[in-house]
């Protein structure tokens, strides 16, 4: 028994060996200082697993090059005929809504999500994390 | 050639397996644990700094073990810690599957996107788990004193 003990001694301190090999040579970020989601946030790998209706915040004109399929564009420009569409996918099957801008520094799906918030205070809500280049 | 003769080459084919398995699993993980650490977020049952020690940690685990399963100084220690990390691994695909998620299974690194196929992967870990337990079996009645004789 004393034997058996002697290994896992042995495996910890190689484990701890190669946890700082990978944080001595950058390859981990430290994990006491990952990066934390803010409120109403949600990361892409998370929102893959659900299904929800995509919200597009950012302009027309990128919409229209590309956007995540099935998505609905509402900014503040379209804010009538976007809130339409997006009552009449909600109310069909009640989902999820994350809503995207560009990127992670666009503070438009904030601003969208808050609006969405007030005019839909049942609905579940949440903004993209990376926005737009998270999925690209 | 008799069962007694055939043990060590069976033993050996298990070890050999498994080591290939877990060292595959594991070097991609040690390359980006970034992504790992995506995989085990989606997965919803940890979160915060835990997700950052496990996507360090747990890797350099299976890579140890793996290669501590053809030492003969090691072999008993890494062959219970991959039995433990295979019943885990087996826990949470049963737990994601029940709860309906759609996630990449994160076992090999970075997944192509198609999602995991659950029973497969079940079954692989099950299949995983058998063999290591009749190492861990082989290994300690070798050991055991009250072994009998054949």
């Amino acid at each position: 028994m004393r034997s058996l003990g002697r290994e896992f001694i042995i495996i910890a301190i190689l484990v701890c060996l190669g946890m700082g090999f990978s944080l001595a040579t950058g390859r981990s970020p430290l994990p006491w200082a990952a990066p934390e989601i803010g409120p109403g946030e949600i990361r892409l790998i998370d929102a893959k697993a659900l299904d929800l209706i995509w919200v597009d915040a950012r302009n027309e004109e990128d919409f229209a090059k590309a956007h995540i399929p099935e998505a609905i564009l509402l900014n503040e420009e379209n804010w009538d005929t976007g809130l339409i569409n997006l009552m009449e996918a909600w109310l069909s099957i009640p989902r999820p809504m994350v809503i995207y801008c560009a990127d992670a520094s666009c503070g438009t799906s904030k601003k969208i999500a808050e609006r969405l918030r007030e005019a839909l205070p049942e609905a579940e809500i949440y903004t993209l994390k990376g926005g737009w280049e998270s999925w690209e | 050639m008799g069962m007694r003769q055939r043990l060590p080459i069976i033993s050996l084919i298990a070890r050999l397996v498994l080591a290939g398995v877990f060292v595959t699993a594991a070097l991609p993980k040690i390359q980006d644990p970034v992504a790992f650490g995506q995989s085990i977020i989606a997965y919803r049952l940890i979160e915060g700094d835990l997700v950052g020690w496990t996507a360090l940690a747990l890797p350099w685990l299976e890579l140890i073990c793996a290669i501590g399963l053809l030492m003969p100084w090691l072999k008993r220690a890494s062959a219970i810690w991959i039995a433990g990390l295979l019943l885990v691994f087996i826990t949470l695909h049963a737990s994601a599957w029940a709860r309906g998620l759609d996630i990449d299974c994160g076992c090999f690194g970075e997944s192509d996107g198609s999602g995991i196929n659950y029973s497969l992967s079940i079954l692989r870990n099950t299949a995983l788990l058998a063999a290591v337990s009749y190492l861990i079996w082989l290994d300690f009645a070798q050991k055991s004193p009250l072994k009998l004789k054949t």
